[in-house]
């Protein structure tokens, strides 16, 4: 009998092995384990087996039992789980289909140079204001001592509605504003559009500008080389290379253009630079005090700085567009791209 | 302003290389803008001597030459007459260039052979004398380049001079600059005047009627001259600073102009009727020919040179086509004034004529200078044209000009503005580098007078500058601000704008910026009314053309405008929105209101990827996008309601955006009668609201928490058939109206027009939710609250049920 339980065994095995599908093994299943199965029926002849041997052929029979068990229910197993596996591949999707997005839109580039700079400047105290873009020659000249029939109006071609109001041809009218209003100490920065007249590859006649001005007592011009590398290290980059070199502004004095290393040639001399090396990114200086004295605070007292910069020409040089028109034509293939 | 370093040479010792002076000048706020390379249009023409000169055997009018060029002997075939054995004369080699672009090439002229070609002054363009073989000095070198050995060969600085520096309108000007930047000193061009004819009383006299204008007028009288073309070294010189050679008399003025900055201008004296000068106000629309022979309308106040008759000039902007020097020109009368710089300034811009004397003028020149400048041009008259210089000059000086005179000077003060000491010793080393004359009033104070040609030196701000422009600003120590804030209230609107943005890109929509101008016959092609105040436009005086000649007063014109160049692009499925100004005109002399709004457009389908859909945008595609605002904006009191009052959107697919019972905007259909007139043929939906009143009301919004209910809901759904134009609000607002506790939510599940229901109404399926906060709902107590409503609903609207 027992030899008759080792064939079995081997018989079991060795049909399991051949067998290709879940069904086959469920037959082989059926076939030695199932209830007239080939075990169960020669457990059923036990009788057979002498008194003293049946306690180990019981549990031999029982141990194979087991072990055949698990060893057809993991074929099994494997066969449904290969099963499942295919009913899902036959769901494949092509995952390189686009996706069911709204097709995100996006925000204009000289937005995006604004926010950036503003963030910065956030980041070191200062707070946005705002003033009309329609101004009165006051505001935009007079108060920035600019006076009428002075030639530093040439450096401004302007847009005139009468004889008194301007489109501002800058944001620094909204300086003047504010600090008729408010006392120092001062941290201000007006972004806006600002309009002169001009019409070419590299001007365009309504454009956007950043101004900023710092108002304090003992603020000098080293603050002011302090501020103004902080902002141009944080926009492009902390290893930028930059120079303050002396110019002028009718409202500051001293006052200083600030230049960074050209970014296209690293200061070789370029087509972009104008062989230069280096390209004028600000305007900035002390702030006059004849400006201090237009708003009644004692120059004595007060010291400030002013700066300003124009957004296109930003936007222009980090993303390496040559034609300021871009901006405003609105072609949706440009605008896509940032 | 141009600067030839050939020409600056002649005023200061420059050791430096052009690049290395060009960045000093930009780093000492005399911004370079360029350096340019000039040259003779030449190439392989060398300096040559002559050895014989011999006939040509079959040609008469031709010589044959030998000729050295210190190594070499070449045969040249020559038809000039003036050359001789021993000249020399510049030879183009065979392979050399000449002006026009013409190569030298080895030839056979009546059958000899000539390896090159002798040239006049006019082929080489150096000069305009075409007679005959130019002839050079004897000491030049054999065979050496001719640009070399003539100096033709120059570096010119393209300088920008700032508003402020007029007195680096000039060469000296610039050279002082560089003096004071290098540590070197100043050649002053030497002016040895020899008069030789009579007094100069005895032949003219200047009267100034109009002082104010003219404060100081100097002349002088040159007789005997013979015009001519001027000399290599000045036309050279001319030519650097991007002027053309005239002849010797204009040549002289405008020269002596560029060498001193003082304009000087030459009348031909025969033409000075009564042989006089008065200098007068213009009256108002007088007519004057000027030199470039326009006709021109004076402005009232515009200084006029007049002779004892009529105007011979415009003060300090051009001369009179009735006084110019001519090729017969014998006396001339040199003119060197002052005008007021305002009033040049004024009459220039007013006459549109930017000319080289007004701008010098209108920007303050040297009133010191004005005699060095009559005498320098005069004596060049004597050495350049062989005239004779009248005894004495004029000198009309009413008016004294005002000029800043000492300047208090504290060194504390230097310190407090730059942050940085600088020591009392290099202050001083600087200012009278600059030509600045220092006087100690006591401890660390100081009294300077500038240079009189500094006319911008007025303060001690002024003088400050200077100090820390000559000291250096990169040595200036970079230190940060105290801090001290005052931080202002934020502009809440500006916050909004931002949000708007995120959520409009998010919806798909793109950020566009249009120009603030607009076309006049905008609110034409809008249909506005005549009433709308969008038709109050601002118009400027000025503009760039008529397109852009007025401030747009809505920014869906220029969406539309957009829109369409974007189909020209062939782009049909767009999204766009703009946030931006508008500008309304008020009152004459006041400033007009600007708003700030924001506006969206809508065309084409849904989505631009054929795969997923096909499906367009409509009107509901935009509401759905301000919807998304709005809830974002947690504003739920918003309501849409129809509006046929904007002219320029569809009767029936428009409506007003309300906020609390004020009208904050629009939105809807283009009208197809509007999509006619600008040419476009695709169905377009816009909407435009007013951002700052937006703000205004989302600062007084609060919101508050309602507790969430634990238990379930029952769903109950009804169709109601009602007329087509009754609105679907109507029919929530009367199903809320009941106020039903249990009444969670209701919603629009179904809208149907058509087949099973009559004709001329519509079919509306309402879903309703119904829950408690505290338990359950059992069935029943569901169905007993919706059958009273849905009966009550059925009750006051005359609506049928539909099963």
């Amino acid at each position: 009998m027992m030899k008759e339980l080792q064939q079995l065994e081997s018989d079991a095995l060795s049909e399991l092995s051949t067998a290709t599908s879940e069904e086959q093994v469920l037959t082989v299943k059926t076939k030695y384990l199932g209830r007239k199965g080939l075990l169960t029926g020669l457990l059923r002849n036990i009788s057979r087996v002498p008194d003293e041997e049946k306690p180990l052929f019981g549990k031999r029979c029982n141990e194979l039992k087991n072990s055949l068990n698990a060893r057809l229910d993991q074929a099994i197993e494997q066969y449904t789980s290969r099963n499942k596996e295919q009913a899902l591949f036959k769901e494949k999707i092509d995952v390189t289909l686009p996706g069911r997005s709204v097709n995100c839109g996006r925000v204009h580039p000289v937005v995006q140079i604004r926010r950036e700079i503003c963030s910065v400047f956030s980041s070191f105290g200062f707070s946005i204001v705002e003033g009309p873009e329609i101004e009165l020659d006051y505001y935009n000249f007079e108060a920035l001592n600019i006076p009428k029939d002075h030639p530093a109006r040439d450096m401004q071609d302007t847009f005139y509605i009468d004889e008194n109001i301007v489109l501002r041809t800058h944001t620094s009218p909204v300086q003047i504003r504010v600090m008729e209003k408010i006392k120092p100490p001062l941290r201000i920065l007006s972004p806006g559009k600002v309009y002169r007249r001009d019409s070419d590859v590299s001007h365009t006649p309504m454009f956007h500008q950043i101004e900023g001005l710092l108002v304090d007592k003992n603020v000098t011009f080293g603050d002011l080389k302090g501020i103004l590398s902080a902002f141009l290290k944080k926009i492009f980059g902390s290893s930028t290379m930059l120079r303050f070199r002396p110019s002028f502004f009718p409202f500051t004095e001293p006052s200083a253009e600030v230049d960074i290393r050209c970014v296209m040639c690293g200061g070789k001399g370029c087509r972009v630079c104008g062989q230069s090396g280096w390209l004028e990114i600000l305007g900035s200086g002390m702030v006059d005090p004849a400006v201090f004295r237009n708003v009644d605070y004692d120059p004595d007292e007060y010291s400030g700085f002013a700066f300003g910069l124009g957004l296109e020409r930003i936007a222009m040089l980090k993303y390496g567009i040559s034609d300021i028109r871009l901006f405003f034509e609105n072609d949706i293939r440009f605008l896509k791209q940032f | 302003m141009l600067v030839g370093l050939t020409w600056l040479k002649d005023y200061v010792d420059v050791q430096l290389t052009a690049k290395d002076l060009a960045d000093k000048l930009t780093m000492a706020g005399l911004e370079v803008d360029e350096i340019k390379k000039v040259g003779p249009s030449f190439s392989g023409v060398v300096v040559a001597k002559i050895i014989s000169v011999g006939p040509h055997p079959s040609a008469d009018r031709l010589s044959l030459c030998d000729v050295h060029d210190g190594k070499d002997l070449y045969r040249i075939v020559c038809g000039a007459k003036n050359i001789a054995p021993g000249n020399i004369v510049p030879l183009a080699k065979v392979g050399a260039v000449i002006p026009g672009g013409y190569t030298i090439k080895s030839s056979v002229l009546r059958g000899e052979k000539s390896d090159g070609m002798l040239c006049s002054e006019a082929e080489l363009e150096i000069g305009i004398d075409a007679t005959g073989i130019m002839q050079l000095s004897p000491d030049l070198v054999l065979g050496q380049p001719l640009e070399e050995a003539l100096n033709l060969k120059d570096t010119v600085l393209d300088v920008n001079v700032t508003p402020n520096r007029p007195d680096c309108l000039s060469m000296i000007g610039i050279a002082r600059e560089v003096a004071a930047l290098t540590g070197r000193k100043i050649k002053w061009p030497a002016v040895r005047i020899h008069e030789k004819a009579p007094d100069i009383h005895s032949v003219t006299s200047v009267t100034i009627i109009d002082s104010d204008l003219c404060p100081r007028y100097t002349a002088r009288v040159i007789k005997n001259i013979a015009i001519a073309p001027s000399p290599r070294w000045m036309r050279l010189r001319l030519e650097s600073a991007g002027l053309r050679s005239i002849n010797n008399i204009v040549d002289i003025t405008n020269f002596v102009m560029l060498e001193t900055g003082q304009p000087l201008h030459a009348f031909d004296f025969r033409f000075l009727e009564e042989g006089r000068i008065v200098v007068r106000r213009s009256l108002e629309n007088e007519e004057f020919i000027s030199l470039d022979g326009k006709i021109r309308t004076l402005p009232a106040d515009t200084v006029l040179i007049c002779d004892g008759i009529k105007p011979v000039a415009i003060g300090g902007i051009m001369g009179g086509l009735n006084s110019e020097v001519k090729e017969d020109t014998q006396t001339v009368l040199l003119e060197s004034a002052y005008f007021r710089p305002t009033s040049i300034r004024s009459s220039s811009r007013k006459l549109g004529m930017s000319t080289d004397a007004a701008f010098r003028f209108e920007r303050g020149i040297d009133p010191d200078g004005v005699v060095r400048a009559l005498d320098r041009a005069a004596q060049l008259m004597v050495d350049l044209s062989g005239g004779s210089i009248c005894k004495n000059y004029i000198d009309e000086y009413p008016r004294k000009i005002s000029s800043a005179g000492d300047i208090p000077l504290r060194l504390d003060r230097i310190r407090k503005i730059i942050g940085t000491k600088i020591a009392a010793r290099d202050v001083l080393k600087i200012l009278r580098r600059l030509d600045m004359t220092v006087k100690p009033e006591g401890k660390g104070r100081y009294l300077v007078t500038p240079p009189t040609c500094r006319v911008d030196l007025e303060r001690e701000i002024d003088l400050i500058e200077e100090i820390v422009r000559l000291y250096g600003y990169d040595r200036v120590p970079v230190t940060l601000p105290d801090v001290s804030v005052n931080e202002l209230d934020v502009i809440a609107r500006l916050d909004m704008e931002e949000r708007l943005r995120q959520l409009l890109t998010g919806s798909g929509f793109t950020e566009i910026v249009n120009y603030s101008f607009g076309t006049p016959s905008a609110a034409d092609m809008l249909s506005l009314p005549a009433t709308d105040e969008r038709r109050n436009t601002v118009r400027i005086k000025n503009p760039l053309g008529e397109e852009l000649s007025t401030m747009r007063t809505n920014l869906i014109y220029g969406l539309l405008d957009t829109a369409k160049r974007n189909f020209n692009n062939g782009a049909f499925d767009l999204k766009l929105f703009e946030i931006g100004r508008i500008f309304l005109h008020r009152r004459e002399g006041e400033l007009p209101e600007e708003k700030t709004m924001i506006a969206g457009l809508i065309t084409g389908k849904i989505r631009d990827d054929f795969w997923n859909s096909e499906q367009t945008v409509d009107f509901y595609t935009l509401k759905g996008a301000l919807e998304n605002i709005f809830c974002d904006f947690k504003i739920q009191n918003c309501r849409y309601a129809a509006t046929t009052d904007e002219s320029f959107l569809h009767p029936g697919k428009a409506c007003h955006i309300v906020l609390y019972e004020t009208v904050i905007g629009a939105v809807g259909e283009i009208h197809p009668d509007v999509l006619e007139k600008l040419d476009i043929r695709n169905t377009i939906y816009v909407f435009e609201m007013n951002i700052d009143i937006l703000s205004r009301v989302c600062e007084q919004n609060s919101l508050s928490f309602n507790e969430v209910s634990k238990f379930p809901a029952v769903i109950r759904d009804a169709a109601f058939v009602i007329p087509d134009p009754m609105e679907a609000e109507q029919m929530i607002d009367i199903v809320l109206s009941q106020m039903e506790e249990l009444l969670e939510n209701v919603s629009i599940f179904d809208v149907y027009k058509g087949k099973g229901i009559p004709e001329g109404t519509k079919s509306l399926g309402l879903r309703f939710s119904y829950r408690a906060n505290d338990r359950t709902l059992t069935d029943a107590e569901a169905s007993a609250v919706h059958d009273r409503i849905v009966q009550k609903t059925v009750n006051v609207t005359g609506a049928k049920l539909r099963s």
